[in-house]
């Protein structure tokens, strides 16, 4: 059995940040990067399906991204995983959710797990579309936001809870292949030892550009994507003031701002 | 990051007579125990908070003549030539970063025993201090005056030679000025007793011959009681207190006003389990309606927002603080660069104070372990020496210790695992926090639980992993770490074993229904009954506060102690409340006494010294005094047993029993730290984690390298050109 864990490194914001140039993301510079949140769940899901089976499981971490990214697949080794697989190719920057999912399909496609996992979202976009978006390119099954699952490798089944409004649970059955997006809580993420953080930075990491997925520029970045950013900016923060003395003067203070609002004469 | 434009009126410089200061961020005198007699030491403590941004900084109190020597206490001392010498250290070095140095000039009366110099204080009338232990001072007729006054003047020309900006004359605290102008104190019936003018004519006078001594060259200002919270026998702030500052405001080119006495002055310090940042607001707010000079105020100010409210508010016009500048020399620096989570904030235990209660031995500090050892270890509070090797360090323990240990060597760029089993760093204090008045606490953990998920996020082969299983030494051993640090605290002890038997009382056993060790009574797990009885042999905070927080929740608490019930509270000022505090929730006191052995339900107590006073010698197996027939029966239905406390070594000692498969698993050493080497207090435990992670990569890092002693040098003179050989007046 092959389970495949699609993971992210987000971007968090340093204390301080500036908005790039051409007003359409934050400047890279003030990111602060990490393996998102969520994957950490999904991955340690299919470790704990490795571990707890007694055929043989193997889970492949697969990223797109540049270079950094290979930070967070040394950490999903360290964690478990038995493989990590990057993509990148410059022309997938700037792609969206969809054009990602395109890029997910294919490494799918070509490695043929029994299970796509991705977490629910990424803390950076919050689209919370690629993993589904991945299963419908696949023409695969897939349920969101999965709070539980049993799975017997081998079993081509997988049973899944999702939590539902008003404090109902879902209990589903599921035709392997599989895309799963994994919610935060599943279980508890276990922690890298010293030995396994060593162990991972020694693994190697296989990169595929587009051309090894028989994908073409026109398949990812602004060209393959559904959607584009217009704009990123801070809004204007609601000002407040607090207004001090006795009744009649907060009265008057009132009254006054209410006029330099409105535009009249105080 | 920027600091947010509402603070900017804590950075506009303030002129104070001949000098200006460049903010309103101001260290008021506070004892360190450097004194005169560790230049080095005050040099390098002070001076680093001038590079802190502290605008001015002072010394300690400063006595200006043998005849105001505190000894046991440490003051700083400008006697003669030789402490011109050894203050102008710091002066030179707060000068280097373009802050002002003052000197507190000090003249204790009673309050100071002489005990080195064996001179006579003097004071307006004669009294017995309320503070020491048998001093009297000697009534001063008008030549006695006219001469303490002159050892003003001429401690503040050595002030100016020192290199001092601001010059005090120190009358809070119950010392000279005050006494004068006490009613409490003073009882003359001269020129200098009697009426305000008459109580306040010493000190405007001693104001006025040392202005006119340095006033052109230096600023004067004076440190003022405004409220010694006696009401009417002493002084009132809106009685005397606002009548001297109109008369003196002339005379003063700044005013630095708290409130209190000596024997208390927990009020003046208050601590956070009592009070509050600010606290001494509703008394020293009245100053500014007299005074035209600027005025600054104390009351642990930490918190930024507060700082500019008292300064908007027109409360003080500069921020005066000691505790929150030990806590965090560069507290202006963090705010000026809007690091405001950075700040350390002085959590108000009161431990810096606890040493000069003492005696003096140098300041520690719970929140910086920096305190006290930036000349003598060379530690900069902010600075840290980057990683002398590649190895990674699994520290077990986020307690105090363990999560100093980290951050610390994560600042130095080491890669660090901390572990712990709790969801929390913190370790015990997570539960101390919980006890009454103990919240502010919490700080020492929040900060480094902040500064570590920072440093963490910077090297990604970090990790802080909570909420683990108990470590084993195999899982340590194999681990993948080159050096382990063991931080895994201490416990109460469960079977009544304390400092006086050094034993296990029989019948003590905390896993039995009615008895519980103070964890479990912070657990909140265990039923706790009607009558509860607190066993204690432990000398600080743990049984007053349980007897607190039980009586709150409303049982009968009776505590048997067998030693000083809550002593080390004397140092750290919070006894007399502490004190009233039981009285209020009519906690019962069996003092001088222990317990033998106990029962269900009943506990067998004797009184310490209830065997018989004449020692003889009686024979073998024979106990030199006659038997001790104290024993009686003290019934309760919960029994607390606060005895002592022992480290929890295990994985240590199971560690240290394979040392012989450290090599193959590429484990270098093991360390021991905090309460899991020995109990000991909060700082201390916090001292020994930044310690070894100042000195991981020493051969034998366990334990402390030498520090450079600052010590009297036989062969030198303390005054300059003085003789220092043996010889004798014959
Ligand atoms: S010892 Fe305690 S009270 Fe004193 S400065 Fe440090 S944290 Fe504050």
């Amino acid at each position: 059995m092959k389970i495949l864990v699609a993971v992210k490194q987000v971007a968090a914001l340093d204390e301080d940040f500036a908005i790039r140039d051409d007003g359409r993301d934050v400047d890279s510079d003030f990111f602060i990067r990490d393996l998102n949140e969520w994957d950490d769940f999904s991955l340690e899901e299919a470790v704990k399906i490795r571990e707890s089976s007694a055929e043989p499981v193997e889970v492949v971490v697969v990223s797109v991204g540049p270079d950094e990214a290979d930070e967070s697949l040394r950490k999903c080794l360290a964690k478990g995983a038995d493989r990590a697989i990057r993509v990148w190719d410059t022309c997938i920057e700037y792609s969206d959710s969809i054009a990602i999912a395109r890029v997910l399909a294919a490494v799918a496609k070509r490695e043929a797990p029994n299970m796509l996992f991705a977490g629910v979202q990424s803390s950076d976009q919050s689209f919370a579309s690629t993993g589904i978006a991945a299963a419908a390119l696949l023409g695969w099954p897939h349920a969101a936001v999965v709070s539980n699952l049993t799975c017997t490798p081998g079993a081509n089944l997988a049973v899944f809870r999702r939590e539902l409004e008003g404090g109902l649970l879902h209990e589903v059955e599921i035709q392997c292949p599989a895309v799963l997006t994994i919610q935060l809580g599943i279980n508890t993420p276990r922690y890298a030892s010293l030995r396994s953080i060593k162990q991972a930075a020694a693994k190697p990491i296989e990169v595929l550009s587009l051309s090894d997925l028989a994908l073409g520029a026109a398949d990812v970045g602004e060209a393959g994507s559904s959607s584009r950013v217009r704009r990123m900016y801070v809004p204007d923060k609601a000002r407040a003031q607090l207004i001090e003395g006795d009744a009649a003067q907060q009265a008057a203070r009132l009254a006054q701002i209410i006029h330099a609002f409105k535009g009249a004469a105080s | 990051m920027a600091r947010d434009p509402k603070h900017d009126i804590l950075f506009q410089p303030i002129k104070i007579g001949p000098k200006t200061l460049r903010n309103r961020f101001y260290q008021v005198p506070h004892c360190i125990g450097a004194g005169s007699d560790k230049p080095g030491f005050q040099a390098a403590h002070r001076s680093l908070k001038a590079e802190g941004g502290w605008a001015g900084i002072n010394t300690e109190y400063c006595s200006i003549h043998p005849e105001a020597d505190d000894t046991h206490r440490l003051s700083a001392r400008i006697w003669d030539a030789g402490d011109v010498r050894n203050l102008r250290a710091m002066t030179d070095h707060i000068h280097h970063y373009g802050s002002l140095a003052g000197v507190e000039l000090w003249y204790g009366g009673s309050h100071a025993p002489c005990m080195e110099s064996r001179a006579t204080p003097r004071g307006p009338s004669q009294y017995a201090s309320e503070f020491e232990t048998l001093t009297y001072c000697k009534e001063m007729d008008l030549d006695d005056i006219a001469t303490v006054q002159q050892y003003y003047v001429d401690a503040a020309l050595r002030s100016r030679d020192a290199g001092f900006d601001i010059v005090y004359v120190y009358g809070a605290h119950s010392y000279l000025p005050l006494q004068f102008l006490s009613p409490y104190y003073n009882k003359r019936k001269d020129k200098y007793g009697g009426s305000l003018e008459n109580r306040a004519r010493f000190w405007l006078e001693t104001l006025e011959k040392v202005r006119r001594a340095v006033g052109q060259d230096c600023a004067i200002a004076t440190r003022f009681a405004v409220d010694t919270l006696y009401g009417d026998t002493g002084v009132e702030v809106e009685n005397d207190g606002m009548k001297f500052i109109a008369l003196a405001d002339p005379l003063v080119d700044l005013w630095d006003v708290d409130v209190g006495d000596i024997a208390e002055w927990g009020e003046d310090a208050g601590p956070s389990r009592f009070y509050q940042q600010g606290h001494q607001v509703p008394w020293t707010r009245f100053v500014k309606q007299v005074a035209k000079k600027p005025v600054l105020g104390v009351g642990r100010f930490t918190d930024p927002e507060k700082m500019t409210e008292i300064v908007t508010k027109g409360i003080a016009d500069i921020i005066g603080a000691a505790r929150p500048s030990i806590s965090d020399p560069w507290l202006p620096k963090k705010i000026e660069e809007g690091r405001y989570d950075d700040i350390r904030v002085c959590i108000g235990c009161n431990v810096c104070i606890s040493r000069w209660e003492i005696g003096g031995p140098p300041m520690i500090c719970t929140q910086n372990a920096t305190a006290g050892e930036e000349y003598r270890r060379g530690w900069h509070p902010e600075k840290f020496p980057k990683r002398g090797t590649e190895d990674s360090i699994l520290v077990v323990g986020a307690g105090p210790a363990g999560s100093e240990c980290a951050r610390v060597l994560l600042e130095r760029g080491y890669t660090v695992h901390l572990y712990d089993t709790a969801a929390k760093v913190g370790g015990h204090l997570n539960s101390v926090v919980t006890l009454p008045g103990l919240g502010e606490w919490g700080y020492h953990r929040d900060y480094r639980e902040l500064q570590i998920n920072k440093l963490v996020k910077k090297n990604k082969q970090s990790q802080v992993a909570l909420g683990q299983k108990p470590m084993t030494a195999e899982t340590a051993l194999t681990y993948g770490a080159e050096k382990i640090v063991i931080a895994t605290g201490s416990s109460w002890n469960t079977d009544g074993t304390n400092c006086l038997s050094h034993d296990p009382i029989p019948g003590a056993d905390a896993s039995k229904a009615d008895q519980l060790t103070p964890e479990q009574v912070l657990e909140g797990k265990k039923a706790i009954g009607k009558r509860v009885v607190i066993l204690n042999a432990d000398t600080y905070f743990m049984a007053p506060s349980l007897a607190e927080k039980l009586a709150v929740a409303g049982h009968d608490v009776t505590v048997v102690t067998g030693v000083h019930l809550a002593n080390y509270m004397h140092f750290t000022l919070e006894y007399p409340n502490m004190m009233r505090r039981m009285h209020e929730l009519h906690i019962k006191e069996i003092h001088n006494a222990f317990s033998s052995r106990i029962e269900t339900g009943r506990l067998e107590v004797y009184d310490i010294f209830g065997d018989g006073s004449k020692r003889t010698y009686r024979g073998r197996g024979q106990l030199p005094r006659e038997a001790n027939k104290s024993q009686r029966w003290v019934e309760f239905d919960s029994l607390v047993l606060v005895t002592g406390r022992h480290s929890n070594n295990s994985l240590y000692t199971e560690l240290k029993a394979r040392q012989g498969e450290w090599q193959k698993n590429g484990v270098k050493d093991v360390y021991l730290i905090g309460d899991a080497e020995a109990p000991r207090l909060i700082a201390d435990a916090t001292f020994t984690g930044h310690r070894l992670a100042r000195e991981i990569e020493e051969a034998k890092a366990q334990l402390p390298l030498p520090y450079k002693r600052e010590v009297a040098v036989w062969g030198t003179a303390h005054m300059p050109g003085g003789n220092f050989e043996l010889e004798y007046k014959t």
